[in-house]
């Protein structure tokens, strides 16, 4: 089955036929999340840091923020029989808004990858690929079967 | 085979990174040494039987290029792979690090960067597999 993951939106399973897709992420952050012996996996498209700019949205929606969002999609990923030592974590997306790095004043995609760098160091994890920055749109998907996560933009598709 | 690891820097917080990062690499480690200069990594070596040596450059008492020379002399040492983790930017300087060394981290580093150095270095990581890019 093909299952869709929105703008701030998670999506977690655990059967191996499953394909979980989002599409657009620009400075949002895709966060694939996979354990290859329990055949778990999640997906999350975060758009933004810190939950601090406004709890009560955070409350009503925790995948809107990094903070908020990237524990979530753990502990749901634990709770469908993935083990921490075992994951491997992918990230994608964290483009600058505009054309150029240096016009984008509110750096939102450097600051989610900030804010993921820190919970992922707290919590004693490692990337195990990453396709960030630059300016371009992208779309992620994770096959949960075999862990393979593909990036495609500009036309162009590659595996993480 | 657990790999026996000296950690050459003057700094014990960038120690306690890299220990940190060599621990979530799930590499398979023995014993992790420390020293804060050149001399007492040589005292270290003298000693001990190391597998790994990732050595800063800029330190009191004995920096780590004088370091890598003395133990480059040696023959009991003179094959020991070594990381170089340095603040170091000048191309040329690299290149001179890089000829005395087995690999080139340069700080601030991610700890991915740091992990596929030292599994390019100890050869389990294929060159076009490393995530070179940083965060």
């Amino acid at each position: 089955m093909i299952c869709k993951v929105g703008v701030a939106d998670m999506k977690v399973s655990a059967e191996r036929g499953d394909l979980i897709i989002t599409h657009a992420l620009g400075s949002c952050l895709g966060v694939a999340v996979h354990d290859p012996v329990a055949s778990v996996g999640g997906l999350l498209h975060v758009m933004l840091p810190l939950s601090t700019i406004d709890p009560v949205k955070a409350d009503r929606n925790p995948f809107m923020f990094v903070d908020t969002g990237f524990p979530r999609l753990l502990i749901e990923c634990f709770k469908n029989g993935a083990q921490k030592q075992r994951l491997e974590i992918r990230v994608a997306g964290g483009a600058y808004s505009q054309d150029r790095e240096e016009n984008d004043f509110f750096q939102i995609g450097k600051r989610n990858l900030i804010i993921l760098r820190k919970l992922l160091w707290k919590n004693g994890l490692l990337l195990k690929s990453h396709d960030v920055g630059g300016s371009n749109s992208r779309t992620m998907s994770l096959e949960i079967g075999t862990g393979k996560v593909t990036i495609k933009s500009g036309g162009q598709m590659r595996n993480l | 085979m657990a790999l026996n690891i000296l950690l050459v820097d003057d700094s014990s917080v960038m120690r306690a990174i890299i220990i940190k990062t060599l621990r979530l690499s799930q590499l398979p480690l023995g014993e992790i040494h420390e020293a804060s200069n050149g001399q007492e990594a040589l005292k270290v070596l003298d000693g001990n039987w190391i597998d790994l040596a990732l050595v800063d450059i800029n330190m009191p008492v004995m920096n780590g290029e004088e370091m890598i020379n003395k133990l480059r002399q040696n023959p009991a040492t003179a094959d020991l792979p070594v990381i170089i983790v340095s603040t170091e930017s000048s191309e040329t300087r690299k290149e001179e690090l890089i000829q005395k060394g087995a690999g080139f981290v340069h700080k601030p580093f991610t700890p991915e960067t740091l992990r596929d150095a030292v599994l390019r270095t100890l050869g389990g990581l294929d060159e076009q597999k490393a995530g070179d890019r940083t965060l």
